[in-house]
């Protein structure tokens, strides 16, 4: 009877994989399908063969028509199974790793026969004759096993997905992307495993879930984000004692995603300012806890949490000639910084740098006492940061930790937002990088069908880097409209804010009571994704517009004497500071926004990460202040 | 990872990323959650922690909700009780019961006011009682030692004759001793118990009435249900003397063993100061023995205090910690963090931990370079190998000290591999290495030898983990410090992490660097994205064969391509030198869905790119159109930039 049928069961052998839309199909090669049977298998995607050991391939080859050269199979085309030669192909094997992977292939006009039900299971599926007759998406349901071999193991059917009719959601988020490798390593592996524990929530089917609208995205849970935050910042359990060489950090990102969702923080600010008043040092800066040594990262938590509290109070509570000092100290001959005093030097330490020189207003002048200092007056806090950050792009475009090292998304937004300290992006960003690698590499981070972005090639999505990736749009928008030598950044945007925003309301939720925000799907939500998720949120959901940059301020700094060089330096991270960044909600033409109103959070500066006018308010206040 | 959780990091740590659960109602959703997700592996380490829950409130104060006892039908009975004990124990061990009940006339009539009988006992003994019972205290101490006891000149001695050898000094000693004890206000009781010992009233009954439940709960299930409620008076009277009596009889060994370690406390005090024992004339020592002994005391006298206070074996919140109790910190004050009420993210801190950190503070703040430092410094990073501020103190002593550089490594290594995602680790290696380099660096073999053991070890961890980012970081580092750009084994290694899996960027990355900055083709001041001239001919040839022959592996896999293109952009060379190559993963573009074949988006890309090079715009915007359309529509808007850098004339590369 002619139809169409799935084979599964976990005892095949492997004999070929084959890329379905929306689910990885392993064609079985089994001796229990009859010779005669002449089975024959669509195949809608790219086939590859894999590990063919010559003999068999010899053996096969018959049956086989796979073209051999590339050992690619073509959508649509039909093969004919091999018949009867069980030691046709090998197990996958990769490193020591055997994989098995439960089977399963769609084969057309075979006959359909009693077989033994342990091994092999024949089901019919009208539906999946229709949707293999149209191009709509099948989804096979194959898992990746461990090589446990249970032989009782047998597939129970499902379905080729179908969409849900009362949802639209683009089956660019519902299915496996259409270009795929047959190869198996250990990072296809998890690639294929986090794509599988994304796809429930993506298609609107993850019984976790309680609402969905019509476009398939999940409401933003506020109700629950909101105590997870405020539990963070109250007393913790003795188990999160890691977390002692960095307490700051979650004042930043609890008081940061409370007020990405609206809520008023200033109720903390006299439990903040005694709390980061213990954990000043007279040195200058802040530790991560009480005791510890000042480090540059969590003086960046601490003093933006002050900022987004606000109020005298907090601003007051800063030592801010010890802190200029200590910066001091830190600044490295190279143009880098310190992370702390003897500590490690990289492009987060010249960020949190850069944000704290300019945020609290300190002057740019060394003392002898810093590693970088020049007798001449040359050199100043921010001299060389961007050169710094220009040592620090790789050969893929995008931007390592420290020198020679791998491009990472989190340091690609430290260095975008350094060097919108030192100047108007246009100018800095496109003099000290190369901006189309960088904007390429940028959005190869963004992944189909998940929607969200990874960190680093051929790494997984994570739903921090909604942020740090993320995050870098607004500046490369800034750069990019700011500049004639390459084009503006207008309609449509230079990443799928669609595709993040997706991800993020349906993946990077926890869904349950506990609430909070996570890397993916079987992840814990902490303060730190909560943070970062919401703050890639706001990033997709504003546009943000900065003048274009002065032309003649560069040159009216230098006559006032002193260093030329050093006195630019300072004039245009003034300029920089000072230049207005205008947000409007995004209202693109990517199509219809797909989430509620009432979802959309907070704007925050792209380059400070808190409220624009918790910027202005501080600097304001500092602008005020004579000396320290 | 900046801002780093992992530590955390993604510090990670990182990733202690499970909130609080001060809830039981919270508990049970994240459990939920773990059923269905996997739990980090992290969480699992310290799941001994998780007891000490902020919302757990101590056991001493559940004592006070219990329903208050009928107090006035059992009072007279624990009356009877307490008298019969103390006439007991009285009889028994008079001086002990002097000290802890006081005298006579104070125990008939009930406490003074204003003075808590307990405490009164020390200070009513008479001075030769005093003498007297520290004196059988401490020769059953050094009963214990035949070494000493054989010193002590008769079987008669005078018990002050004992009490200057143990003490190492005469009457004057003991006086010293006494006045120590007497001032120290020595912690005979825990507060709490002060009630209990003095007077029969309400609390004191609530106590008993408490143990009562515990023991019973205790038997289990022979004692039958509600047994804590029911028992008969009679069985009720003799545990709860049972139970008072214990108490006394810990009550009495603290204060022995508090007295003693007050003596060990002058004698080391003496041996500081190099006063001589009167009697010798030689020079005080605290032997090996005794230091171990007294370690041994304040063990016991933790646990004793932890006892009495209630309070579980988990928590040394008012006992006495273990550097506490270590004689070798004596001299040290401990620094307590006093958090501000109302502090934010406050850390229910272990006791442990808390302990080590106010040692630490203590011991950094004085800049004490020590083997003792050095043995805090792991203790803690045990505890917390994210604490950055441990980890260069560590170094600072490791460097003051001239420890040796290898073993430190060795155990470095030990360290790494139990925190796979820490990276504090990774700086401490590079100052390891950069403070070990100049002893090494006149000597080639001795730099390979080191490079080779450094390598196997990088090549294990990352074998654990094979994009460690850190791990990495320092690898490209020790290349650079150590000059291994020419090594065949670091090329080796390197193509062999490709082999395992063709896919991992970071190998790909390190390859890169380490042909590319090797010094002597790499102008200095070149960006990585920008052609640099001195880089041989035949290295870029050989670099496109290698980068394309694992693109044939798996042409979708965008690590060799972006190599690929970051070799070609180097050396100067055209992309068209690849079209052939490139096109080869195209097929039939532009010509319907039954020709149109793609099978690798990457390719696509780079043809788009080599199309501009050369002209050919058409193209070049219908390889970005169909990628942007059909084959990689997640970046539609990238590719719709792309095109419009085509019609700005903008290579776009
Ligand atoms: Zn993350």
């Amino acid at each position: 009877m002619p139809g169409i049928f799935r084979v599964s069961g976990p005892r095949f052998p492997l004999c070929a994989s084959l890329i379905g839309a929306g689910g990885l199909v392993v064609i079985p090669h089994t001796p229990q399908i009859p010779p005669e049977l002449k089975s024959r298998i669509i195949i809608r995607q790219p086939l590859q063969v894999l590990s063919f050991s010559e003999s068999s391939a010899g053996s096969a080859a018959s049956d086989i028509e796979i073209p051999a050269e590339t050992c690619m199979g073509l959508p649509g085309r039909t093969y004919v199974l091999p018949r009867d030669s069980s030691e046709c192909l090998p197990r996958f094997e990769v490193g020591q790793r055997r994989h098995a992977r439960i089977a399963a292939c769609y084969v057309q006009n075979a006959t359909a026969r009693a077989h033994d039900r342990d091994t092999v299971q024949w089901q019919q599926t009208p539906s999946e004759l229709r949707s293999l007759g149209s191009c709509a998406p099948g989804r096979a349901n194959a898992r990746a096993t461990s090589d446990n071999d249970s032989d009782s193991v047998v597939d129970e059917e499902i379905p080729p997905h179908s969409p849900n009719p009362t949802m639209r959601i683009p089956d660019l988020f519902t299915q496996y992307p259409i270009v795929r490798d047959a190869l198996v390593t250990p990072t296809s592996q998890a690639q294929d495993e986090t794509v599988e524990a994304c796809l429930p929530f993506l298609r609107g089917e993850s019984d976790k879930v309680t609402t969905y609208n019509e476009h398939g995205v999940a409401s933003l849970n506020r109700e629950t984000h909101l105590p997870f935050l405020r539990q963070w910042l109250g007393r913790l359990p003795g188990r999160l004692m890691g977390f002692d060489a960095g307490r700051p950090w979650f004042f930043y990102w609890c008081l940061a995603a409370l007020t990405l969702l609206g809520e008023d923080v200033t109720q903390y600010r006299a439990d903040l300012v005694e709390t980061v008043r213990f954990l000043q040092n007279p040195e200058g800066g802040f530790g991560g806890g009480f005791g510890h040594l000042s480090h540059l990262a969590t003086t960046y938590a601490a003093v933006l949490a002050l900022a987004l509290v606000g109020g005298e109070e907090a601003y007051d509570v800063i030592d801010r000639k010890a802190m200029w000092r200590w910066l001091g100290r830190l600044k490295q001959p190279d143009g880098g910084f310190q992370v702390c005093l003897g500590g490690e030097e990289d492009i987060r330490g010249a960020y949190c740098a850069a944000v704290i020189i300019t945020l609290l207003r300190l002057p740019l002048e060394l003392t002898p006492e810093s590693p970088a200092y020049k007798e001449d007056g040359s050199v100043n806090l921010l001299t060389g940061v961007a050169d710094y950050v220009r040592s620090c792009q790789t050969y893929e475009g995008g931007i390592s930790g420290q020198p020679n090292a791998e491009a990472h998304g989190a340091y690609a937004f430290c260095a975008l937002g350094c060097l919108a300290i030192l100047d108007h992006p246009a100018r800095s960003i496109a003099k000290y990088l190369d901006v189309p690698r960088l904007i390429s590499w940028l959005s190869s981070r963004q992944y189909a069908p998940e929607g969200g972005f990874s960190g680093r090639t051929n790494k997984l999505v994570d739903g921090c880097y909604s942020h740090w990736v993320g995050g870098c749009f607004p500046l490369i928008e800034a750069c990019l409209n700011g500049s004639d030598k390459l084009p503006a950044a207008d309609e449509p945007s230079l990443f799928s804010r669609e595709g993040l925003i997706r991800y993020i309301l349906t993946c990077g939720q926890d869904h349950s009571r506990m609430g909070g925000m996570r890397d993916k799907p079987g992840k814990f939500p902490d303060a730190y994704h909560t943070c970062y998720v919401l703050n890639g949120l706001s990033a997709a959901q504003h546009q943000w517009e900065l003048d274009p940059p002065a032309t003649t301020t560069t040159t009216t700094a230098a006559e006032e004497g002193g260093n030329d060089m050093a006195a630019d330096t300072a004039a245009l991270a003034e300029a920089a500071a000072e230049a207005v960044w205008a947000v409007l909600p995004y209202l693109g033409e990517e199509g219809p926004q797909i989430f509620d109103h009432k979802d959309r959070v907070r704007p925050i500066h792209p380059v400070y990460t808190i409220p624009t006018r918790c910027v202005k308010a501080m600097r304001d206040y500092y602008g005020t202040v004579e000396g320290f | 990872m900046p801002p780093k959780k992992k530590g955390g990091g993604k510090g990670k740590a990182s990733q202690a990323s499970k909130p609080p659960t001060a809830t039981t109602e919270e508990k049970a959703t994240s459990k939920d959650n773990a059923t269905a997700d996997k739990p980090p592996t992290k969480e699992k380490a310290k799941a001994n922690d998780s007891a000490i829950g902020p919302a757990l409130p101590p056991s001493s104060t559940t004592a006070t909700t219990d329903p208050p006892p009928a107090t006035s039908t059992t009072l007279p009975e624990t009356q009877t009780i307490l008298e019969r004990t103390r006439a007991r124990f009285t009889a028994a061990r008079p001086y002990e019961a002097h000290l802890i009940f006081g005298p006579q006339q104070q125990q008939q009539s009930g406490p003074l006011p204003g003075k808590e009988p307990g405490l009164g006992g020390l200070g009513d003994l008479q001075p030769q009682e005093r003498s007297a019972w520290l004196a059988t205290r401490i020769a059953a101490r050094i009963a214990r030692r035949p070494a000493l006891s054989a010193t002590a000149t008769t079987v008669g001695s005078a018990t002050a004759e004992l009490a200057r050898v143990a003490c190492g000094g005469g009457a004057k000693t003991i006086k010293e001793v006494w006045r120590i004890v007497n001032e120290g206000s020595v912690p005979l009781r825990a507060a709490g118990e002060k009630q209990f010992l003095g007077s029969a009233t309400g609390p004191v009954s609530r106590r008993i009435v408490r143990w009562e439940g515990l023991s019973s709960q205790a038997k289990g299930p022979s004692a039958g249900a509600g047994a804590g409620k029911q028992v008969p008076s009679s069985s009720r009277e003799s545990q709860t003397i049972a139970a008072a009596e214990a108490r006394w009889e810990r009550r009495v060994r603290l204060t022995c063993l508090s007295a003693e370690s007050r003596c060990f406390r002058a004698q080391r005090d003496r041996e500081r100061r190099g006063v001589c024992d009167d009697r010798t004339g030689e020079r005080v020592v605290v032997t090996e023995q005794e230091v171990v002994e007294e370690k041994r005391r304040r063990l016991e006298i933790a646990a004793l205090r932890r006892e009495m206070s209630g309070q579980g074996a988990g928590s040394a919140a008012r006992g006495v910690g273990k550097i506490a109790s270590d004689p070798e910190w004596d001299d040290v004050v401990p620094v307590v963090l006093e958090e501000p009420e109302g502090a934010l993210a406050s850390i229910a801190y272990p006791a442990d931990y808390a302990e080590a950190m106010s040692y630490l503070r203590a011991v950094m703040k004085a800049n004490e370079h020590s083997e003792r430092c050095l043995w805090l410094t792991e203790y803690i990073i045990k505890m917390n190998a994210s604490h950055y501020t441990v980890w260069l103190y560590r170094a600072a002593i490791i460097f003051a000290l001239k420890k040796s550089i290898a073993d430190e490594i060795e155990w470095l290594n030990k360290i790494a591999l139990a925190n796979l995602k820490n990276y504090q680790i990774w700086h401490h290696r590079h100052l390891l290495v950069e403070n070990h380099f100049p002893s090494i660096s006149s000597d080639p073999s001795a730099i390979a030898t080191f490079a080779a053991s450094e390598r196997q070890f990088l090549e294990r961890i990352l074998a654990e983990d094979t994009k460690n980012y850190h791990v990495w970081s320092y690898r490209s580092y020790l290349v650079n410090k150590l000059g291994l750009f020419s090594d065949p084994d670091e090329l080796a290694s390197i193509e062999r992490m490709i082999d395992d899996d063709v896919r991992n960027n970071s190998a790909w990355s390190h390859r890169f660097f380490l042909v590319f900055s090797h010094p002597d083709r790499a102008t200095p001041g070149v960006a990585a994205t920008e052609p640099d001239p001195k880089v041989p001919p035949e290295i870029v040839d050989r670099e496109v064969a290698y980068a394309q022959s694992k693109i044939r592996l798996a042409p979708q896999n965008q690590s060799p391509w972006n190599y690929l293109r970051g070799v070609l952009v180097k050396g100067g060379r055209k992309l068209s030198e690849v079209e052939g190559f490139t096109e080869e993963f195209v097929k039939g573009l532009g010509k319907g869905e039954e020709e149109e074949d793609v099978k690798s988006t990457h390719a696509l890309d780079l043809l788009a790119e080599i199309y501009a090079e050369q002209g050919r715009k058409e193209e070049a915007d219908l390889s970005l159109q169909r990628l942007g359309q059909k084959w990689d529509r997640i970046r539609f808007g990238y590719w719709e930039w792309r095109r419009r850098c085509l019609g700005m004339g903008a290579a776009a590369a």
